[in-house]
């Protein structure tokens, strides 16, 4: 047994002695969690309450799914909707008693079809899917096809023709097709293409998703202002008698239309005593400036425009005029309360303070947004009728995520990584370049060591120099070490240009030559040598010293034999703490334009990409290096000064 | 001053052997912060060549100042100071003496057996020499075991006897020692001192030690040399005429516990 640790004894020493380092690396590595998250969940956080960040929801009043042909006490939706809701039958509420379970209605009475659908005519089949009305009908009805309700949609083109420009991008939201290439998917998506209201013929463009966008190429320009669009959703009006659908219906399928249609709309929730004039959405966040959306008092459509003032705010006026005689005068989105904020006559409105210059003075004649947040609505008049939207949108849900973790994940860039990430990047960067490449990261290593440890040789060389000549003579110290001094407050990142700029002018640049590294490196490295060593030198004990005097020991051997070995010590802990200095030199200076080499390079070329795992990486290769550089030095300390190791400085 | 030092020495056996430490009248005098500090005043000594000669005194009484004027190290206000009948500074270009300090100053950087040979490389001594001198010294001081040791591996006890061995290695004629065995314990020390005698008797060498150790002064020495404090001056020399060699046995005599108590009597007046 003994015989056997024996043999072990080597490894298991080595292992043990970096126990300690194991357990700090491991250390690290938890800790690397925690931070991540400290440093994360406020941007999460951010993200999540930024309503900005949200993803839109849109309300429409849910239609029938079917037109009911026969006496029926229950109407099936499409969609479900939650109460409050109000049944409507051609933009009325119905006063019917009726009760609502997610997707089905039950009726107090009965409605015959005829109460509930009225057809305004049936629809005569053109070539290519275009349906045509026989008179151009009052308002765009609801069109059934074989009963069932269909969908219209028409995006346009984020582009406008110029006569020259073929190519158009649509906003389309297409979350299934992921590959640019499939040409068939994204067609799919576009739907129909439609200049003014002619149909393109599918062979005359391409279509491709680029960017999230969906790309369309025209073999010919559309002409100069006209209107380039697509069918989204089952059809689009093609003009005021005509409707193009995606997919033709089949052959021998009836399209019909109505306005007539019982529908589900949202109600408000808010007292109708007659003086409460503010109500609240089903839904909180609402959009404020959703131009489409609509809001009822009864049958009657409320006008979602504000008007401006005929008078500019220009910090002087106070009277305003405005279009109509009633309304709700906000400022800056503040509503101001009648009698206590203004006075109205007729159409003119009269502040009591006047309105700073340039403040947003708006008269609302129907309501206002009060508080989107709460999805409150504040109403001109106070209603006597349920208050109810066929459509609103409203802000549905953060896009990164439901809670405070999923956004974390979400978050586009981490400041602090996981270092599972960061250690996950090491095999993309690993191969990112081959070893032939001067860009490689093992090349990129080496550079840097070499540049560093040529560095330390020389910083080494001229501080040891520079201290031996401090040490004796004196003079010249008091003369020079405030220069010393005074060389190192100069910021590296200052001086590394000018030096690069000196040294290329004598046609050494950093691409072709270790030399500017290691100057900058020395640069860095001297000074804590010189001061280091000076002590060092200095620090011998003054019996040592009376013990060479007792030899009559001449001066040289005093320098060789004593102080210079008693400096060893001093000189190896400053090339220590240099060498830590000289590599975050040699790294600056790898920064510079026109390099591609090194480290530094690298850490510069992930930082200007955004890429904060990958720089987080080199970070911890960076400071690896470091480790084993000073690791490096206290070899050759040993090598050089073996009287140093374990316990000797104990005496 | 109550009488001249030479007066009593009536039974001296180095009285016919020529003198080669010769101080007269010695002062030395700092000059501090707080004004002039007189360590040494009007110092008269004799010693001759083959002596042991302790320093003996309470802290401040200038022994070691005495010892460094004698080294060189320090140089006298004023007074005349020869060794070897040289000035003390040629003495100590003339390399005539080894000094053994309080503590063993050995340099951390060498091993044992290069910090014997430090001298003789300075004094350029061949490499042969430099080796066979210092293994017969470490075997004399019974570290031949520990040639490669570094200093800071050895007792204290053990890096003072290679301090010796190196105050020895260029065979000076005068050893100065300085309290070398202040600092251990009572068993290393007593060793010591027999293994010093055995040096001492072995290669006739002048010995000037200082201590502040009644029992080491009577035992070592074949005189010691008392002083007094503020300012430190040398009051009184009392000759040890105990046979050498000198062995555990001299510690439990009468005549040494005459002596130790005339040694402690003259120390307790100076004070």
């Amino acid at each position: 047994m003994p015989e056997n640790t024996k043999l072990e004894h080597p490894i298991l020493h080595t292992l043990r002695q970096r126990v300690p380092l194991f357990v700090t690396l491991a250390a690290l590595f938890i800790m690397g969690y925690p931070i991540a998250l400290l440093f994360g969940l406020p941007l999460a956080q951010r993200d999540m309450q930024d309503l900005r960040k949200w993803d839109r929801g849109t309300f429409e009043a849910a239609p029938l799914a079917r037109i009911p042909e026969t006496n029926t006490d229950t109407l099936q939706f499409t969609e479900g909707l939650s109460s409050p809701a109000l049944l409507t039958f051609a933009n009325e509420p119905v006063s019917t008693n009726y009760r609502l379970t997610d997707h089905q209605l039950a009726l107090a009475a009965p409605l015959s079809p005829g109460d509930v659908v009225r057809w305004q005519g049936v629809l005569e089949p053109r070539d290519g899917g275009i349906y045509a009305f026989g008179d151009v009908p009052d308002t765009r009805p609801d069109i059934y096809v074989d009963g069932a309700h269909v969908k219209a949609g028409l995006i346009e083109a984020n582009e406008v023709p110029d006569g020259q420009r073929t190519v158009f991008t649509f906003s389309v939201d297409n979350p299934d097709t992921d590959g640019a290439d499939n040409n068939e998917a994204a067609r799919a998506h576009l739907g129909r293409l439609l200049v003014d209201d002619q149909v393109i013929d599918r062979d005359t463009y391409t279509v491709a998703e680029v960017n999230r966008t969906t790309q369309v190429v025209l073999e010919d320009a559309p002409p100069f202002n006209s209107n380039v669009r697509t069918v989204q959703g089952d059809y689009a009006w093609l003009d005021t008698r005509r409707i193009v659908f995606n997919t033709p219906p089949a052959r021998d399928s009836t399209v019909q239309a109505t306005n007539q249609v019982m529908r589900l709309a949202a109600q408000l929730e808010g007292n109708l005593d007659g003086t409460n004039r503010t109500f609240t959405f089903p839904r909180e966040n609402l959009l404020e400036s959703d131009d489409e959306r609509q809001l009822f008092v009864g049958s009657i459509l409320l006008s979602n425009d504000d008007e401006r003032p005929e008078e500019r705010v220009d910090g002087e006026t106070s009277v305003f005029t405005f279009a109509s005689e009633q309304g709700i005068i906000t400022l800056d989105g503040r509503v101001l309360e009648a009698e206590v904020d203004f006075a109205r006559a007729g159409n003119k409105v009269t502040l009591r303070t006047t309105p700073a210059r340039n403040a947003r003075l708006r008269q609302h004649p129907d309501y206002v947004i009060n508080d989107p947040t709460a999805g409150e609505v504040l109403l001109a008049t106070a209603p006597l009728e349920p208050v109810w939207s066929s459509r609103y949108a409203y802000y549905a849900e953060p896009s990164c995520g439901q809670t405070l973790m999923a956004c974390f994940f979400a978050l586009p860039q981490h400041p602090v990584p996981f270092p599972h990430w960061i250690a996950a990047r090491a095999p993309a960067f690993v191969q990112k370049f081959p070893v032939s490449d001067e860009r490689n990261v093992f090349r990129a290593i080496a550079y840097t060591t070499t540049g560093t440890l040529l560095s330390l040789l020389l910083g080494g060389i001229l501080g040891t120099m520079l201290a031996v000549v401090f040490v004796l003579v004196k003079p010249l110290e008091q003369a020079l070490l405030p220069w010393v001094i005074a060389s190192q407050t100069i910021p590296i990142i200052a001086l590394v240009p000018v030096l690069l700029l000196v040294l290329g002018n004598l046609g050494i640049t950093i691409q072709t030559s270790l030399l500017p590294t290691a100057l900058i490196g020395a640069y860095i490295t001297f000074f804590p040598v010189t001061v280091g060593t000076v002590k060092g030198l200095r620090s011998v004990d003054p019996l040592a010293l009376d013990l060479m005097t007792s030899y009559a020991a001449s001066p040289v051997a005093v320098f060789m034999k004593l102080r210079f070995p008693a400096a060893v010590p001093f000189f190896f802990t400053s090339l220590k703490l240099g060498a830590a200095a000289a590599l975050v030199g040699a790294l600056v200076a790898e920064t510079e334009s026109n390099n591609a080499r090194g480290l530094g390079f690298q850490i510069l070329g992930q930082v200007q990409s955004g890429n904060v795992a990958d720089v987080w990486l080199l970070l911890l290769v960076s400071a690896l290096l470091g480790i084993l550089l000073v690791a490096i030095v206290g070899l050759v300390e040993r090598v050089v000064a073996p009287w140093l190791t374990s316990g000797a400085g104990a005496s | 001053m109550t009488a001249s030092p030479q007066a009593r020495t009536a039974v001296d056996p180095y009285e016919n052997v020529k003198p080669i430490i010769e101080i007269d009248g010695v002062n030395k005098i700092y000059d501090g912060r707080a004004g002039k500090t007189v360590a040494l005043k009007n110092a008269h000594l004799t010693i001759r060549e083959g002596e042991f000669v302790s320093l003996i005194g309470p802290s401040g009484c200038g022994k070691t100042t005495l010892l460094r004027l004698i080294a060189d190290l320090i140089q006298p206000t004023s007074g005349s100071l020869t060794v070897t009948g040289k000035t003390a500074q040629e003495a100590r270009l003339a390399r005539e003496y080894g000094y053994v300090f309080q503590a063993p100053v050995l340099y951390d950087w060498r091993s044992v057996i290069k910090n014997v040979m430090l001298p003789l490389e300075i004094m350029n001594y061949s490499r042969k020499e430099r080796r066979e001198r210092a293994t017969r010294l470490l075997e004399m001081v019974g570290l031949q075991d520990f040639h490669k040791t570094y200093p800071w591996q050895l007792s204290g006890g053990m890096q003072q006897r290679v301090s010796i061995a190196r105050a020895l290695a260029f065979e000076p004629r005068i050893l100065l020692m300085d309290e070398p065995f202040g600092a251990l314990d009572e068993i290393t020390r007593e060793a010591m001192q027999i293994e010093l005698l055995n040096i001492w008797q072995a290669t006739g060498k002048t010995v000037v030690f200082v201590t502040h150790s009644i029992p080491e002064a009577v035992f070592l020495s074949s005189r010691v040399v008392v002083m007094s404090p503020r300012p430190g001056k040398i009051e009184q020399l009392i000759d040890i005429d105990l046979t050498y060699p000198r062995n555990i046995d001299t510690r439990e005599s009468e005549d040494f516990f005459h002596l130790a108590t005339r040694v402690r009597e003259a120390l307790r007046e100076v004070h």
